[in-house]
């Protein structure tokens, strides 16, 4: 009998000594989509057979001696604007229903080479951007800690398929906080890895300066082992960095002692006002870090509202020039909030455009300046818990400033973690944030975090 | 931003919203025109402050 929920860590111990075998691992998924999925709206199409085949094959090449490390074996599932060979990638949108790439992705290709078996294609908002949004070919995907609570997006379904154990881990994108946000609002662990770290090719773009591809899991660890796989050059991505990957999951033992962290208060208390639920949470969290050994000081940046505005600038201004010819021709293809936040696009200049890059590198520059004598930076995800599905508003994103887009802006590893509960069940959850390229700090960190808590053994119940 | 402002812009975008949300986007057009307005200085900026590049140069 395999349990309900496992983290990747967990299933990888069990399936290298041939404890677990992939085939009843990946059965055993399957069976809970099958009983689960219908209330949670997380999977945009199951790949029952080929998943069957591929842990088949695993299970034949393990018992011969040949396992590939740990992710062998381990189910999870891809946002659903990761192009996948043979397999629809549709954004989520009738625009793209019938969008059937000749190839995959290459972060999808480096985690089938590193064993992962793909489940199913995940919901997403509208080409990450759209939702929560009820006119589209599929529904949105559900929080499994109350269905009638928003996920967060853009990474919707792989925040509910995660956190309800549909799979081990998955793919996110983020290019304001399309990977945090559902990670909080979920409860589980989320990075967004330094813009440059993971190749984006393969994923259809919102904002080519902003996006970044990383992973979805329940923990820290599990995060570092899909990022392991993840990440590393791509002389086709004219992002792409091209630089040494360090061992992520080795890193995460170093502890946190000794650590300088900046929390900027700011953010969460004055410019995005958090609820006290968010607000005590991240307060016992940042005493935790003390107490691990961390020094924590606070840290002033420019408000909330100017590093959005950068953000949201450049997002709205390249995402309406990949999208313009077909907003144009099949208008009302799109759902009514992606298609109406692009009208809103419409009205970004040339010169807008061009000040919101120049400001951006004054932004990276403050970042720069702030953390020269810190290791990380903390700050809240979201302001509270998830929000009722139906009582998000068409034009939030601009209504009040994301707390996660400032890292975006910056291009920084940025994390979030789990941090507590609400008195009614819901996840809270703070952001972890390192220097460009040291992701394995923020990961380092969060893991000594979740060690240090209880967070991490509390499951939704279903 | 007025009806008929909007109307003109979309006329100029070449966009063919259904009228019945186009109120709404008009109603939402300051929160744009506030977070544009966040971009400049107020004492302006340097001419020569360069933007945010992403290039990638020949290796070698």
């Amino acid at each position: 009998m395999v349990p309900d929920f496992l983290t990747i860590a967990e299933a990888a111990r069990l399936i290298e000594k041939r404890e677990l075998s992939p085939v009843e691992l990946i059965d055993s998924r399957l069976d809970r989509v099958a009983r689960l999925d219908a209330r949670l709206n997380s999977f945009i199409l199951v790949l029952a057979d080929a998943a069957r085949a591929e842990a088949r094959a695993a299970e034949s090449e393990i018992a011969a001696g040949h396992y590939r490390g740990p992710l062998h074996g381990i189910p999870i599932g891809l946002k659903d604007i990761y192009e996948t060979k043979g397999v629809a990638t549709t954004g989520h949108s009738k625009v793209m229903r019938d969008h059937v790439p000749e190839a995959d992705a290459v972060s999808v290709a480096r985690l089938r080479t590193a064993g992962a078996i793909v489940l199913g294609k995940l919901a997403t908002h509208e080409f990450a951007f759209g939702g929560p949004s009820f006119d589209l070919p599929w529904p949105p995907a559900r929080n499994p800690w109350d269905t009638s609570r928003f996920t967060g997006g853009s990474s919707s379904g792989t925040g509910a398929a995660v956190a309800a154990g549909l799979v081990l881990g998955g793919t996110g994108s983020d290019t304001g906080g399309s990977i945090r946000g559902p990670a909080a609002y979920c409860g589980i662990a989320g990075i967004k890895p330094t813009y440059g770290l993971v190749s984006r090719r393969g994923i259809l773009p919102l904002s080519f300066a902003l996006d970044h591809a990383g992973p979805m899991a329940w923990t820290a660890e599990d995060c570092a082992i899909l990022l392991q796989a993840m990440a590393g050059h791509d002389p086709a991505d004219p992002a792409s960095a091209n630089r040494p990957i360090p061992d992520y999951r080795a890193a995460l033992d170093g502890g946190a002692k000794g650590l300088r962290i900046g929390l900027v208060r700011h953010f969460y208390e004055r410019d995005n006002e958090a609820n006290a639920a968010t607000r005590q949470a991240i307060a016992a969290a940042v005493e935790t870090l003390a107490g691990l050994g961390c020094t924590v000081r606070e840290l002033t940046l420019s408000p909330l509202s100017d590093w959005v505005a950068c953000g949201v600038t450049i997002m709205l201004a390249e995402a309406y020039a990949i999208h313009e010819a077909n907003l144009r021709r099949r208008f009302t293809d799109y759902g009514e909030a992606f298609r109406d936040r692009m009208v809103l696009a419409g009205l970004i200049t040339g010169a807008d455009y061009v000040q919101a890059v120049r400001r951006r590198r004054e932004l990276i520059d403050e970042l720069d300046r702030a953390m020269a004598d810190l290791d990380l930076v903390v700050t809240a995800t979201a302001p509270s818990e998830a929000p009722p599905i139906d009582a998000v508003p068409k034009f939030s994103t601009f209504e009040r400033p994301l707390l996660t887009m400032p890292f975006n802006v910056t291009g920084s590893p940025a994390m979030a973690v789990c941090c507590g509960f609400t008195e009614s069940g819901l996840p809270l959850s703070f952001q972890i944030v390192g220097k460009r390229f040291d992701d394995a700090g923020v990961l380092r960190l969060a893991h000594a975090y979740e060690r240090a808590t209880p967070w991490r053994t509390r499951r939704p119940q279903l | 931003m007025t009806r008929q402002e909007l109307d003109t812009l979309l006329a100029r975008l070449g966009l063919a919203v259904p009228e019945r949300e186009r109120d709404e986007i008009a109603a939402a057009a300051h929160l744009i025109a506030d977070m544009l307005e966040r971009l400049r200085p107020p004492g302006g900026r340097d001419v020569a402050a360069e933007p945010a590049h992403v290039v990638r140069f020949p290796e070698g």
